[in-house]
């Protein structure tokens, strides 16, 4: 196509370019670390339910034990308000299924957009939060490095830019959003390489945390 | 109507009352986004114009804007606009034929030197001159030679504005849009597939009123026209809000005149009039009717995706080739443990030692 | 009682003389280093590749450390001891090491020499981290490999070497040897307390501890009532007593090795059918958990804690309780490597209340109690002597939360550093053991 405009090239060569480094990447990176494998626990067991235990620990390990629920209220309740915005105002957006429908062959039902609205901005502001927590909390400064940054920064540009075409704030609605597909594909492109993978990873260490401690009879 | 009669004496012999032809002013003022006190100077303008001179091209195209533009059931003041000018030469409409018709085309040129406006529909293809020609004549040939001495160009209909449907990969006859040929006269692109009839009135009574052309957009359309697109001005927006969505064109969401965005509906790319001034004089629109828009106005809109593939649906390729990057990202995980566990026996055996 | 405990100041003493006489491996700083790696190297599989890969620096293990806690210090969050084994990942094993080589620091000797106070002094691989971790990371696993990573450099604490060769050469340490042990032995059979030494033929072996022979000889005392109520056939050998295992508590994993398998071999060849192990909550979780793994093979007999023993026996009708009339109120401390990390949670509670004892739980108690502070050898750390007080002060905290009137443990670890803490911190507050309770309640 001759005269490709910016948002052409996001929905064409730029979205087809960063799903392949996307699912490349990610594919890449989880084989490669499960592969280097593990030897089996010779122990006996003390319990041996261990698909159970595994399956169990990748629920429970979002509730945490009472006995820590002081000490650690404020992350509890922003990651849970964090990603359940984040879920709603990226799965249960209309256009947004409609993408996934032509990704998976697929779709589910929606919410109308003033949620999809109210929920972008709960998660743009508790991001925001979670941002300056890492900046000033003495233990969070002392470990945070730049893949911590960078992926904050590489979720809140699809967000905001995301708000922003939706209420056509700012520029020509086709730069707005081509600019929101740019955003999502630089987060696509960054995802295998940083910390974002944690939204696959969680669950084989969760999993084997459940077996690990299961073994032993312990609830993880 | 003789050439040299005014253009309000013509209306009035017409039987056009002083009040209609005002009407028919201020709805074209509003229509120009032009304030209440304009009235009176397009008013003026028209009633004192001489006829212009116009010269209209058809190139590469299907007919379909002169239907548009001429079609009236019953005569309207936007077409007795088109007996306001002189229309010169006119595939379609003229009565002349053969070399009387090119003789009348280079008649015009000479009398108008620089003061004729010239109209082109469809598009002109550059690959091989035979795909059109007129009277042996290529459009690449004839375009230039009349556009040589035009005071403007009116690109009426996506073809000429854009490429239009030739232009749809793999444009196979090289079609290009006018402003691709014609770099040095103003060229205004009334974009459209077809485009409304009264947008172009209003560009024409915009010409005759001030002897310019009027704002256009980025892309060289007029902004009164152009300027906003589909899905803004669309009256079942506050359905896509409320995301409720018609989901196949007879469900209990079509019926009830949900939101087309599903079907496919290109309305928020799409900048046309269509969803405020409508068709057949204010009837409906494509929405209206219960068929998404597909965007005729904007350049290439035959390769965005299907009409009725949702915007928001990518334009990538193959969902195999996916798969095979994954594959490839596997291979190179596997390859990568490999590589490090053979050096981890490596540090075992020396403990061992 | 003949048997003579030493006091607690005796055997702070004791450590205190520890380290003082090692001399060291004189090893270029390079060497050490490279030593460092290829120990982290061996000990990096799928399952840690796979940990170190999912931390998102949240922080939240840094709430459920004692010393993070106590302390505040940023530099005690569990996330960043494990800090040079994640570098050490980046840049060698992980799938993407390419990439991230160039943007990863190397492991250098300050790092190494800096880091031996985290994970020796503010670490005693309690595992309350893993706990509390939303991505379900093996944080304590971590640091112990971090752990033998200095091992292998010969940066491990002076003190813990000095046990650690004592253990490798004479198969005892604090000098408590196979003479020591029959003195003790000898002491408690005039007691009436009946411990049969190197029996041919056996179906339990019992074991005991260094710290449990100085201190609380009262426990080993109680271990061979309690056998002895059950009518079973057990001995102790003098040469394969030692349920300590300096390899483990060091992170020198080869010798971990050595030393589990002189016990191994002896069960062996004396067709031992059970292990019975006193309370060293080490002790039991290396020989029941790491044990089959370290020698790669099925240990050919079974492993049993005191609290799994008791219940079995109560259970098969064997031993029966009674109950103390005296309504006093207990607070049970889980030894870490016998409780969260070892999965012997229930039994002590269950026994504690059959014999008639109110239960007070402190607000951390179980899978997330908080550790004494002084596991793993850290007790023997004179560095750390701060730190371990500062941690007690939460366990103080608890316990006086919790209100009871005596605190059980079953851990001679525990119970060291529980007294010593209370002792320190000038609160008086009796703290016993699970066995000796057990056997003092034997009903006839």
């Amino acid at each position: 196509m001759e005269n490709m405009t910016l948002l052409d090239f996001a929905r064409g060569p730029g979205l087809q370019w960063a799903l392949w480094i996307f699912f490349f990447g990610v594919l890449w990176r989880v084989v490669g670390a499960m592969f280097l494998l593990g030897t089996k626990d010779r122990s006996k067991h003390r319990r041996n339910h261990y698909i159970r235990d595994g399956l169990r620990a990748c629920l429970t390990r979002s509730a945490p034990a009472h006995a820590f629920e002081e000490k650690i209220r404020f992350q509890h309740l922003t990651g849970y308000a964090w990603h359940i915005a984040l879920f709603v105002s990226v799965l249960l957006f209309a256009p947004h299924i409609l993408f996934f429908e032509s990704l998976l062959g697929f779709g589910w039902p929606h919410l109308p957009n003033t949620i999809i609205l109210f929920s972008a901005a709960i998660a743009i502001g508790v991001l925001i939060a979670l941002l300056i927590r890492r900046a000033t909390h003495p233990v969070q400064r002392l470990i945070s490095n730049v893949d911590d940054y960078v992926s904050i920064l590489v979720v809140l540009l699809p967000l905001i830019s995301g708000v922003l075409a939706f209420a056509h704030v700012g520029a020509r609605y086709e730069t707005l959003l081509a600019l929101h597909l740019l955003s999502v594909e630089l987060l696509m492109i960054w995802y295998p390489f940083g910390k974002l993978m944690h939204t696959i990873m969680t669950f084989p260490s969760r999993y084997q945390s459940g077996t690990f401690f299961g073994h032993r009879g312990v609830k993880a | 109507m003789r050439n040299d009669q005014f253009l309000g004496e013509y209306l009035r012999m017409q039987g056009v009352s002083r009040r209609g032809f005002l009407k028919f002013c201020s709805a074209t003022a509003s229509l120009m986004a032009l304030p209440p006190s304009a009235v009176g100077q397009v008013a003026e303008a028209l009633a004192t114009a001489r006829r212009p001179s116009v010269i209209w091209l058809s190139f590469q195209e299907c007919t379909g804007c002169t239907e548009s533009l001429t079609r009236s059931h019953a005569p309207t003041v936007e077409s007795l606009i088109f007996d306001a000018i002189s229309l010169d030469y006119h595939h379609t409409l003229q009565a002349a034929a053969g070399h009387a018709a090119e003789e009348a085309r280079e008649a015009a040129m000479e009398e108008n030197k620089g003061k004729y406006l010239l109209v082109v529909d469809g598009s002109i293809p550059l690959d091989n001159p035979g795909y059109s020609t007129i009277a042996g004549i290529s459009n690449l040939q004839m375009l230039e030679e009349t556009a040589a001495d035009a005071f403007a160009i009116v690109a009426v209909g996506t073809c000429a504005a854009f490429g239009g449907l030739p232009h749809a990969d793999p444009n196979p006859t090289g079609a290009v849009a006018v402003s691709d040929i014609i770099t040095d006269k103003p060229i205004i692109n009334v974009s459209g597939c077809p485009p409304i009839p009264v947008v172009i009135t209003g560009v024409l009574a915009h010409f005759l009123t001030f002897g310019t052309i009027p704002e256009l957009d980025a892309l060289g359309r007029p902004a009164a026209f152009f300027g906003q697109n589909i899905h803004d001005r669309c009256y079942r927006r506050p359905f896509y809000e409320r995301g409720q969505f018609a989901e196949t064109f007879d469900d209990e969401g079509a019926r009830k005149g949900w939101c087309l965005y599903k079907l496919g509906c290109k309305g928020p790319t799409t900048y046309n009039a269509c969803a405020t001034l409508k068709w057949n004089a204010g009837t409906s629109f494509p929405i209206q009717s219960g068929h998404g828009c597909f965007g005729c106005s904007e350049p290439d809109f035959w390769d965005k995706g299907g009409l009725y593939q949702p915007i928001s649906a990518g334009l990538w390729g193959e969902r195999d080739a996916l798969l095979g990057a994954a594959a490839a990202g596997a291979a190179l995980g596997v390859g990568s443990a490999l590589a490090a566990r053979a050096r981890k026996k490596k540090a075992l055996a020396e403990e061992e030692a | 009682m003949n048997a003579q405990a030493i006091s607690l100041q005796d055997f702070r003493a004791q450590l205190e003389q520890l380290g003082k006489d090692v001399t060291r491996e004189k090893l270029p700083d390079e060497e050490r280093v490279q030593r460092a790696k290829d120990a982290f190297m061996r000990k990096l599989d799928g399952r840690r590749a796979v940990d170190l890969d999912t931390c998102l620096h949240c922080g939240m293990c840094a709430e459920a450390c004692p010393f993070y806690e106590a302390t505040q210090n940023e530099k005690y969050a569990p996330v960043y001891k494990y800090r040079l084994l994640r570098r050490f990942y980046r840049r060698e094993m992980s799938p993407m090491r390419w990439f991230f080589k160039p943007f990863t620091s190397d492991i250098t000797i300050d790092d190494l020499r800096e880091w031996k106070h985290y994970v020796f002094d503010a670490c005693t691989g309690c595992a309350r981290c893993d706990m509390i971790c939303p991505m379900g990371i093996n944080i304590s696993t971590l640091i112990r490999v971090t752990r033998e990573g200095l091992s292998a450099a010969g940066l491990a604490p002076n003190e813990l070497t000095d046990l650690k060769r004592e253990q490798d050469a004479k198969n005892s340490f604090l000098g408590v040897d196979a003479d020591r042990l029959r003195e003790l032995v000898d002491q408690l059979a005039d007691d009436g307390v009946d411990i049969p030494l190197n029996k041919e033929q056996a179906d339990y072996m019992l074991l005991t501890t260094a710290p449990e022979v100085l201190l609380f000889p009262g426990a080993l005392a109680a271990n061979a009532k309690i056998l002895n109520k059950a009518g079973v056939k057990w001995t102790m050998f003098t040469d394969a007593f030692e349920a300590a295992n300096l390899g483990y508590i060091t992170g020198d994993t080869p010798m971990l090795k050595r030393t589990l398998k002189r016990l191994v071999d002896k069960a062996r060849d004396h067709k031992i059918k059970t292990v019975v192990v006193p309370e060293s909550g080490h002790g039991y979780h290396v020989i029941r958990w790491l044990g089959a793994n370290a020698i790669k093979d099925d240990l050919p007999f079974d492993v049993l804690s005191m609290p799994e023993f008791i219940t079995r026996e109560i259970a098969e009708g064997k031993i029966a309780l009674k109950k103390q009339a005296n309504g006093t109120s207990v607070t049970y401390h889980d030894p870490c490597r016998l409780g969260r990390k070892g999965g012997v949670l229930q039994e002590p509670r269950d026994l504690l209340t059959e014999m008639g004892f109110e239960l007070r739980e402190t607000a951390s108690n179980g899978r997330e109690n908080y550790c004494c502070g002084g596991g793993c050898g850290e007790f023997a750390l004179s560095e750390a002597s701060t730190l371990r007080q500062q941690a007690f002060e939460l366990k103080k905290h608890e316990f006086q939360q919790a209100g009871a009137d005596e605190v059980v443990t079953g851990c001679a670890s525990c119970r060291f550093n529980l007294q010593s803490g209370a002792e320190k911190a000038g609160w008086q507050i009796p703290v016993t053991s699970l066995v000796e309770t057990v056997a003092a309640n034997l009903a006839d």
